[in-house]
């Protein structure tokens, strides 16, 4: 038996679901609801929207930022940081998540999918030790 | 060094430091487990590419699935834990190197482990290379004096060679193993010996040993015990070869002992199935060839147009009650240029090295072999399978022709003679005198009792007597007329000496 990944099976809500109407789509979503139960996949929920919900955002262009920092980022860093992702990943809206972690002494720290821009205190003072270490 | 100069290089380092911020890619684990990790995430990283953890604990991605990272964590998986961030770092899994290295115990990732401070090392080598292709090599013409007689006289290994040494456990594989490195004294030839899940106490006993006969000034210990993570044992001989290439490039002889590869299989099938990747047969994945056949490539002799050197390996193989025709033991048989088959029954008849000179073989053969020897070890071998034969018929009748006598009592003396104590490597000239008394019938008059200590006195006697001949050998490889003439002389000097 093959395995049904989560993946495909966000794809596939993903993709009966599409251009639809509210009254459609609410049908779709009891047969997806009907289909999970029977496949005894319920808990697998959480995941699969997960996956729906990247599936959604790659399709419309949309790039979801979580930006870490010690103090609430200003209107023009947040401007800044929104113009130069658009034009890196080349994104039509991008969505920035606000995550406050005092551990970071200072700086930015950009995560956008599985890439990391580390330009905090922390990551830098880091990279001198490693330095010192390995020089001295 | 006094404080202010600490201070003063902590000073100018930090002011000379720039760090480089770069787009990092990293993954989530999503769960650990036996010193496996899966982790969600690093989207373009490349099959055995180095990966950090939180806790300075490095990995190496081996199955690249389509929404998970199959990584082995190389060293302590405990505190590594589910969420925790990875970082790829583009690079292939490397070890630093250097010729301080010469003289230390390391570990499996090339980090000193004998507790006599770091190694410096400016320059690293990564553990998976291409081996060296047909045109950058050179055919194995240059013998590796092992300084056992037996090996050097039937089955001479050559510079780039790779001998696979295969027994039974407790016969003494590992014995014949260091006794080699044990000869490499002065004959310029640095030796690297890789312990693969074997008990520390039993390394121990190796490092004191090659101490002790001042072999850890050209020797490099690679260690992955038995206590370690199996990924540790499974790159471990990897990074021994990786330590060889080094030196290699150097344009130096190196010899590499793998002890042993049954159990680099064995730790590469836990691993494998670890990472479920299907088994095959004795459950062993299926590319343990492979696995076996890209370490031992490795193993070379280049021209001189690439810069020279060799790469001898001694790969070890353990078998189960003498079973050859397992698996592992088949392949490595297959792959490696020959094999010395070393046999329980053997050992316990007193004949040490247990070596079974009918199933051993060496298929570089006596094009590796200096002329002297060829010429005294020619018919050895023959002799002494025919005095197997021989020996096996005569039990049934003690009616037997002068002939035959003759033969069995030669055969009996060859034996004699091939006999050899552990940690008593024998220097070649020495092997072609005592070689050539018994191939020309000068011993087959002395008692088989009495042959080791003949042996010993002949030898000592005709190195202060025999001094031409000993010239050309060392000198030419062979001697001439007038050298043999000088040797009968003194081999019958001495005998007639040893009877009285």
């Amino acid at each position: 038996m093959t395995v049904i990944l989560n993946k495909n099976i966000a794809h596939a809500i993903y993709l009966a679901s599409k251009d639809k109407n509210h009254e459609e789509q609410s049908l779709v979503f009891k047969k997806v609801a009907q289909f999970l139960i029977k496949k005894r996949l319920l808990s697998k929920t959480k995941e699969i929207l997960s996956f729906l919900n990247k599936i959604i955002n790659e399709h419309e262009g949309r790039v979801v930022v979580k930006v870490s920092s010690v103090e609430k980022i200003n209107e023009k860093i947040h401007r800044e940081i929104t113009q130069a992702l658009a034009h890196r990943y080349k994104a039509k809206e991008i969505k920035i998540v606000e995550n406050l972690d005092k551990k970071l002494l200072g700086g930015l720290k950009i995560e956008v999918n599985d890439e990391v821009i580390d330009l905090t205190i922390k990551n830098k003072i880091g990279k001198l030790q490693e330095h010192l270490t390995k020089s001295l | 060094m006094s404080n202010n100069t600490i201070v003063e290089n902590l000073k100018r380092e930090i002011e000379n430091f720039s760090v480089q911020i770069k787009v990092e890619k990293i993954g989530k684990v999503l769960e650990v487990f036996d010193g496996i990790a899966k982790v969600s995430g690093l989207s373009d990283i490349k099959s055995s590419e180095m990966v950090i953890f939180p806790n300075g604990e490095t990995g190496v991605a081996l199955n690249l699935e389509e929404d998970a990272v199959g990584i082995i964590i190389l060293g302590d998986f405990s505190k590594i834990k589910e969420g925790d961030e990875v970082k790829a770092t583009g690079k292939i899994l490397e070890i630093p190197v250097s010729d301080d290295i010469l003289g230390r115990v390391v570990n499996a990732i090339g980090a000193p482990i004998d507790g006599k401070g770091a190694i410096k090392s400016s320059k690293t080598y990564p553990i998976e290379k291409v081996a060296p292709g047909v045109i950058t090599r050179l055919s194995v013409d240059k013998p590796v004096a092992t300084g056992i007689k037996v090996i050097d006289a039937i089955i001479p290994v050559g510079r780039g060679q790779r001998e696979l040494i295969i027994g039974d456990r407790q016969t003494g594989k590992t014995a014949l193993a260091i006794d080699a490195i044990l000869n490499q004294k002065g004959e310029n030839m640095i030796c690297v010996y890789v312990s693969i899940g074997q008990k520390d106490s039993k390394l121990r006993k190796i490092e004191a040993r090659l101490e002790d006969g001042g072999a850890m000034d050209y020797t490099v210990i690679v260690k992955a015990s038995a206590s370690e993570a199996a990924s540790l044992s499974y790159i471990a001989p990897y990074t021994g070869v990786s330590i060889a290439e080094y030196f290699m490039d150097q344009g130096k002889d190196v010899l590499i002992i793998y002890d042993d590869l049954s159990k680099h299989a064995v730790a590469y099938r836990e691993i494998s199935l670890l990472l479920r990747r299907p088994p095959g047969r004795e459950a062993y994945p299926g590319d343990v060839f492979y696995l076996h056949s890209r370490l031992l490539e490795r193993a070379c002799r280049r021209n001189e147009k690439y810069g020279g050197g060799s790469i001898t390996a001694f790969p070890i193989i353990e078998t189960q009650a003498g079973d050859i025709s397992a698996y592992i033991p088949t392949n490595v048989i297959s792959i490696t240029d020959g094999q010395i088959f070393l046999e329980t029954d053997l050992f316990y008849k007193g004949i040490r090295p247990a070596v079974n000179v009918g199933s051993s073989v060496s298929r570089v053969g006596s094009s590796a072999q200096i002329k002297a020897m060829k010429k005294v070890a020619g018919t050895l071998k023959l002799d002494l399978a025919q005095f197997r034969e021989l020996e096996a018929f005569s039990q049934f009748g003690s009616d037997l022709d002068d002939a035959t006598k003759r033969q069995l009592e030669r055969g009996k003396r060859a034996v004699e003679v091939l006999k050899q104590l552990q940690y008593a490597p024998v220097r070649t000239e020495h092997q072609v005198v005592t070689l050539y008394a018994l191939t020309h019938g000068f011993m087959d008059d002395i008692a088989i009792e009495k042959i080791k200590e003949f042996e010993q006195g002949l030898t000592e006697y005709s190195e202060h007597n025999a001094k031409i001949f000993y010239k050309q050998i060392l000198d030419k490889k062979m001697w001439d007329d007038k050298g043999e003439e000088e040797l009968k002389k003194v081999i019958e000097d001495f005998k007639s000496n040893f009877t009285r």
